[in-house]
């Protein structure tokens, strides 16, 4: 299986790479829907905190490596704040004032480092589109701090020279992929490999954080469920014993038959009739 | 089409036949154009109610605000779906093994199992466990090779009829038909067929309809619906 989907990959080139920079919150979005999905992602190493949207306490002790939500939120703008557990919101170690929320979008909020190790508070919008049967969805966000990083699947790099805070995705097989991320370009290991399990109609979506330097480095994974696709077709026989239609033909022509020789005899009946 | 009264008398003989005839005759086409419109089969295309009802998702109440779910990030875990191993009809005598199978990459389509003494259980989809949504096992009907299929008799069912899937652990899950659709194969919403949502229901899948020799084809699918007896 891990060794299909690597060659899958590789043989098909599947592999989008590198989607640059900070996924907006403002991407296009159907105008009919007025309220997102808004999950939360943790990725700042010993930290656990209070989540305020709005002023008001959301998540209370978010602990480092925990994924919150979603919240159905309308679209709007909305101030974030982080403090430490049971510090009041004006006194936040992290702030995001005015963070505009579409409609109808799945947003991920990521509190993570940048690369020098700073905290900060990403958004990305998350890619729910539907898969096709038999697949899964891997997003791959770089939310570390650490330089740029290639994501290797079975040894060999999938996404390359993903930055900080940048994503790659690919619809895969579902299955099993075995995979590590190592410093751009080299074979130095900076995530030790680990058996990814992509589901079936989902999106799985991996997230380096930590600090290279502080040797933290690890993943928190959210996943995303209900992105399946019905198969395109059911072919279950090509044998033609069930053929409805050489039956329907038995039947057509014995009807035909039979008002032929209906229709014969009132001709004669009628002609005879006539002639009396 | 009646014969005009007020006629000649001497023509109304000659006429009379001759419009009786084409009148028979145009009857006779007509109704051979009924019986061909049957081949399509009582039904085809037509949605059952039931099965619709049964695929409607409950709406799911929506979560107080302040009970924001929090969960470990945590790699996924490989489904744990219990895997149907035997399907037994005994209206159809039938008694088969189960695989679980997935998607031909190739194609796209349901992988049938290719022995057709066996039906195949859709591995991405609810399994035994599930509380919710369509647990899909589709079977030929039959195979230019192999002759008749598991499924050869499955249009045959009726309402009522009895349906048992058993798991590796002989836990038996007992269901009973409440509907059998025929749809084009360019038409059938299989969507439906293969949600993960609404009321838990077993869905039996096989080709039907007229077989068209030149593409080895079968037109339709037949799609058995049963639930939870």
């Amino acid at each position: 299986m891990r060794s299909s989907i690597l060659r899958r990959m590789l043989a098909l080139g599947a592999v989008t790479t590198a989607v640059t920079a900070t996924a907006g919150l403002a991407t296009a979005m159907p105008a009919h829907a007025a309220t997102s999905k808004v999950s939360v992602v943790h990725g700042i190493p010993a930290t656990p905190v209070d989540v305020y949207v709005n002023g008001k306490v959301t998540v209370k002790d978010f602990k480092p490596g925990d994924v919150a939500g979603p919240l159905d939120l309308a679209e709007g703008s909305y101030d974030i704040d982080l403090t430490k557990p049971g510090e009041p919101v004006d006194k936040a170690i992290l702030s995001v004032d005015g963070a505009n929320v579409p409609g109808g979008a799945n947003i991920s909020i990521v509190a993570h480092l940048d690369e020098a190790g700073q905290p900060k508070i990403t958004p990305f919008v998350n890619d729910v589109s539907k898969v096709g049967a038999g697949k899964a969805r891997l997003i791959v966000r770089h939310t570390a701090a650490a330089p740029a990083v290639d994501v290797r699947a079975g040894g060999t790099p999938v996404f390359k020279n993903l930055t900080n805070p940048g994503e790659a995705k690919a619809d895969l097989a579902a299955g099993t992929v075995n995979a590590d991320v190592v410093l751009a370009g080299t074979t130095t290991v900076a995530i030790p490999a680990t058996d990814v399990n992509l589901r079936e109609g989902t999106a799985t979506i991996v997230y380096a954080t930590g600090s290279a330097e502080g040797k933290t480095l690890g993943v928190v994974a959210q996943v995303i469920s209900g992105l399946h696709s019905a198969p395109h077709g059911v072919p279950s026989g090509d044998g033609g014993l069930a053929d409805e239609s050489s039956l329907s033909a038995w039947w057509l022509a014995a009807g035909v038959a039979v008002l032929l020789l209906l229709t014969a005899g009132g001709v004669r009946l009628a002609t005879r009739r006539a002639s009396r | 089409m009646r014969s005009n009264a007020e006629g000649a008398p001497r023509h109304r003989g000659a006429r009379l036949p001759s419009v009786s005839r084409r009148s028979l005759i145009t009857g006779s086409l007509g109704a051979a154009a009924l019986l061909a419109a049957g081949c399509a089969g009582p039904g085809t295309d037509e949605p059952s109610a039931e099965v619709q009802a049964l695929a409607s998702p409950s709406p799911t109440p929506a979560p107080l605000a302040s009970q924001v779910p929090v969960q470990p990030g945590a790699l996924p875990q490989a489904s744990q779906a219990t895997a149907p191993v035997r399907l037994r009809i005994p209206a159809m005598r039938l008694d088969a093994g189960v695989q679980p199978v997935g998607i031909d990459p190739r194609t796209g389509d349901f992988a049938v199992p290719p022995s057709v003494d066996n039906v195949g259980w859709y591995r991405f989809g609810p399994g035994l466990e599930a509380a919710g949504g369509s647990i899909v096992i589709a079977g030929h009907v039959d195979s230019s090779s192999q002759g008749k299929g598991a499924f050869f008799g499955l249009r045959d069912l009726d309402e009522g009829d009895r349906v048992e899937v058993q798991d590796s652990a002989r836990r038996v899950v007992r269901f009973q038909v409440i509907a059998v659709e025929q749809f084009r194969k360019t038409k059938i919403p299989l969507e439906r067929y293969f949600a993960r949502d609404g009321a838990l229901r077993l869905s039996l899948i096989t080709c039907g309809g007229p077989f068209d020799e030149a593409t080895r084809h079968y037109r339709d699918n037949i799609v058995v619906t049963a639930a939870v007896a």
